[in-house]
């Protein structure tokens, strides 16, 4: 049995509090909202679930990420090839190499060998970028987000590029996300709370200071990218389990701006602030995108208006830096805000 | 003969507007610690200033040049005043998130405003032609790039070395406090850097436009994410640092192009981030890092 | 010419200096002592208008304290910071002119510039090396030849002789010496108490943020206070 310390105690607490909002947020879902609905909360929650996976490593090491809708695609991707009938595979794939298409396993085995895959990807890929200047490895990581889009393009014969990949069975239901999602919210939690989560944020703040403590900072981050490349590649799995068919354009900039705006908007050092900010803007940017389709409101027929949800995301982050650099949260989980009250 | 020396002007042609847009986000990055990601949309506004006089019947291409560069010189300075003057003593993090949303603002308003898709602009073709040096058949664009960018180069280290503003900005890189310190005003040394990268942007958008015929809001995104590379590469905030990376990353490319099977040729962009990777690996901080002090001052 | 009251000076949150008033008259030579964290390179930062403060600093009859530092250098206030910082990829030549930025007289500033090199022989010698490879004694020359490039009306001298040999120290004080008797106004900050009294018209001690003594030199230095404050022994 792991034993706990009190900080990780405190964050099982934080966990709880937050899983209670999931359930709360799913049940509503189920009985009241219609098809449409519940596609908009299962998509708001794999979105948290890239969210809490950006936030494990920009929360915890301070540098931002901007491939980590890079990596949901590959677990996606690499989940869907494995899990998906080889009549299927016959007729969208003929011409996929390696035998890629002469193969089908069952789901579980499917988004483990997914799981696998991407970590050892992200655990290459983060060897060099650990080692770089904060700024330096923004620039990587984006660099790598357009390697494997073009990647994702250049491969049709196995990926399909901006065609449809159809024909995976769609085994998720909303009651799935939100267990994993909650799942995901006590690992990232018990991560940032623990040995290497303190030590991470300290040599955040201070470099000099924590390399002189003995801490190994390269090896933290490198396990903060990891993790955070696990929980992306499950984000991309709870996808593609659901939609039954995905493609490339999700998994490239639009994406990567919507999450960066959700865990900037909550703010990134704490998993709160995650979650809050991804249901924020997630239902938020509903409001925007009936705006964008130009309505009739108060009797005005409004012009389409294609652009205002980029708009608003972009300006979302301006005045989030402008006004409250550490986002809504800041350095604040959920549970010292019911501490705070009892004094 | 004639492929080779081809091949050398091509990757000089790359290079040097990879070296110009590299310059602009230095300059910039050394005296703030800003990574511009709006970079890109300087150039976009620089182009769609070029639709603007096409629709205008102004097709005189000096009057259509000068417009689109100093357009891109006013965004850059509006940018810094708007957006980044309330982030300019934040960490280099806030700015760059900062930055980053300042981009898909103006992308969003390209298309909300303008056109999701392409529009073409004709006026630069007449810079494109083909030209005979010594019996080698050369084309007159990447000549003019170029050369543009040897004297931008030089004119630039002229005003670096030889005013006091240019001395400012240098000495500004190394201690913002100890410049105002000496009387000359905070404001005026941002301004100055922003008009810098503005101009080199707007004349990078000259040679983009003359080359791809058409604007659309994503018009600066790739030239600016190569330059982003090339920083990094030549060491993030160095001015020698980025025309060096920009050159290197132009050498590099075509050497990809030239050297890979046809088959791969959707590829060349995956192996050139491969080796500018190596070099990183080789040297983190990049080739001609500028002396970064992790702890505190004396 | 330069009148300071009830200067509070912040960090941030904290409150680094507590009200303190003093005055420096036009070409007298004041001194400001103290131990480590007394608050006098905070005072001289609410001078110039880098710290955050609160009272009033005075300038030749103007108010300044709601002036921004570009305005109070303009004024005519130079200052030689703490730790020098000269400009170190620049060259010693490129470190003067840009001291006399607000010269818009090109004559002038290079009249200004052979004068200083004409007192500092070793700076010219090194005009056009960076000034990063200069020894720290001539780092401090520099620093101080850089203010008097911009013919300031008072010099704020931060800890000049920090760090350096107590030979260099010597030329460092003999410098300052010799500026004295040219008339100019000088407020110098310093730990090293004995030398500073040598030159100084006037002092004021400085402890935890607040002046706990002040009078002549000679008064000052015959004092017990000054003792017990910068050695710490009562």
């Amino acid at each position: 049995m792991i034993r706990l310390s009190s900080s990780q105690r405190s964050g099982l607490v934080g966990a709880a509090l937050l899983a209670l909002v999931l359930v709360a947020i799913g049940l509503l879902t189920a009985y009241f909202g219609s098809r449409y609905q519940v596609r908009l909360v299962y998509s708001a929650y794999v979105n948290l679930i890239v969210v809490l996976g950006l936030q494990v490593f920009m929360g915890n090491a301070r540098i931002t990420n901007l491939s980590h809708s890079a990596f949901m695609g590959i677990g996606a991707y690499a989940a869907a090839l494995c899990v998906t009938p080889e009549n299927i595979k016959k007729i969208s794939l003929p011409d996929a190499p390696w035998g890629l298409a002469q193969f089908s396993l069952d789901p579980v085995v499917s988004a483990l060998i997914a799981v696998v895959i991407t970590a050892v990807l992200a655990l290459l890929l983060g060897m060099l970028i650990v080692r770089l200047t904060s700024i330096g490895a923004t620039i990587v990581t984006l660099a790598i987000l357009v390697i494997i889009h073009a990647i994702f393009l250049y491969r049709t014969d196995i990926f399909k590029g901006n065609q449809a990949f159809f024909g995976i069975p769609q085994v998720f239901n909303l009651t799935s996300v939100i267990a994993i999602a909650i799942l995901v919210v006590i690992v990232c939690r018990l991560f940032r709370e623990s040995r290497w989560g303190i030590q991470l944020r300290a040599s955040a703040d201070d470099e000099v200071g924590a390399a002189a403590m003995g801490v190994q900072i390269y090896r933290l981050r490198l396990i903060a990218w990891v993790l955070g490349a696990v929980i992306l590649a499950v984000a991309g799995i709870c996808y593609a389990y659901f939609l039954g068919t995905i493609s490339a354009r999700p998994f490239y900039f639009n994406h990567v701006f919507l999450t960066l705006a959700m865990l900037i908007l909550g703010g990134m050092r704490t998993v709160t602030g995650a979650v809050l900010g991804t249901f924020l803007i997630s239902f938020g940017l509903e409001g925007v995108r009936y705006l964008e389709t130009g309505p009739v409101f108060l009797g005005i027929d409004l012009p389409e208006a294609l652009g205002l949800s980029g708009i608003a995301l972009g300006a979302v982050i301006v005045l989030t830096m402008a006004l409250r650099p550490t986002g809504i949260m800041g350095n604040r989980e959920i549970e010292t805000l019911f501490v705070r009250q009892r004094h | 003969m004639e492929y080779i020396v081809q091949q050398v002007l091509n990757a000089l042609s790359f290079g040097a507007e990879y070296a110009l847009l590299a310059l602009g986000l230095a300059i910039v990055f050394s005296i703030m610690g800003l990574v511009n990601f709006a970079h890109g949309e300087i150039i976009a506004v620089g182009g769609y200033t070029m639709v603007a006089f096409a629709s205008l019947a102004i097709g005189n291409p000096m009057i259509v040049m000068v417009g689109a560069v100093l357009a891109a010189m006013l965004a850059s300075l509006t940018l810094e005043r708007v957006a980044f003057r309330p982030v300019r003593k934040a960490d280099p993090t806030t700015g760059l998130l900062t930055a980053f949303g300042v981009s898909i603002v103006l992308q969003n308003l390209f298309l909300l405003f303008v056109s999701p898709r392409p529009i073409a602009v004709t006026s630069l073709y007449f810079l494109d032609w083909s030209i005979e040096i010594a019996g080698i058949r050369l084309a007159s664009l990447q000549v003019f790039e170029t050369l543009t960018t040897i004297i931008v180069i030089i004119a630039l280290m002229l005003f670096l070395r030889r005013t006091v503003l240019g001395l400012a900005v240098r000495a500004a890189s190394l201690d913002f406090e100890m410049v105002r310190l000496t009387g000359i005003r905070a404001n005026r040394v941002f301004a100055i850097a922003f008009l810098i990268s503005g101009l080199l942007a707007g004349l990078a958008c000259i040679f983009i436009m003359a080359r791809r015929g058409s604007v659309d809001p994503h018009l600066g995104f790739e030239p600016v994410l190569k330059a982003f590379v090339a920083c990094v590469v030549g060491g993030f905030g160095s001015l020698p640092g980025a025309v060096l990376g920009g050159f290197l990353l132009g050498a590099v490319e075509v050497a990809m192009l030239v050297m890979l099977p046809q088959s791969l040729g959707g590829m060349t962009d995956a192996f050139v981030f491969m080796i500018v990777a190596m070099i990183l690996i080789w040297r983190p901080d990049g080739i001609l890092s500028p002396a970064v002090e992790k702890g505190d001052k004396l | 010419m330069l009148t300071i009251q009830d200067l509070h000076v912040f960090h941030g949150p904290i409150e680094a200096v507590h009200g303190i008033s003093l005055e420096v008259e036009q070409g007298k030579c004041i001194s400001l002592l103290g131990p480590n964290g007394a608050g006098k390179t905070s005072t001289i930062s609410a001078i110039t208008g880098i710290a955050r403060s609160t009272g009033l600093v005075r300038f030749e009859g103007r108010d300044l304290s709601r002036d921004s530092v570009e305005a109070r250098i303009a004024a005519g206030i130079a200052v030689s910071p703490e730790g020098r910082r000269i400009f170190s990829n620049l060259t010693v030549l490129e470190n003067l002119t840009l001291g006399a930025a607000l010269q818009k007289d090109a004559a002038e500033k290079a009249k200004d510039t052979d004068h200083w090199f004409s007192l500092f022989p070793i700076l010219a010698e090194r005009r056009d090396q960076s000034a990063g490879t200069l020894s720290g004694g001539e780092q401090q020359m520099l620093a101080i030849a850089r203010a008097l490039m911009a013919r300031p009306k008072i010099l704020l001298l931060d800890e000049p002789s920090l760090g350096l040999a107590p030979k260099i120290v010597r030329q460092i004080f003999d410098l300052i010496a010799d500026l004295k008797t040219r008339g100019m106004t000088i407020l110098l900050v310093e730990q090293n108490a004995t030398q500073a009294l040598k030159l100084a018209d006037y002092a004021y001690l400085m402890s935890s943020g607040r002046i706990v003594a002040h009078g002549t030199a000679d008064d000052l230095g015959k004092s017990d206070k000054l003792m017990a404050e910068l050695t710490g022994v009562a």
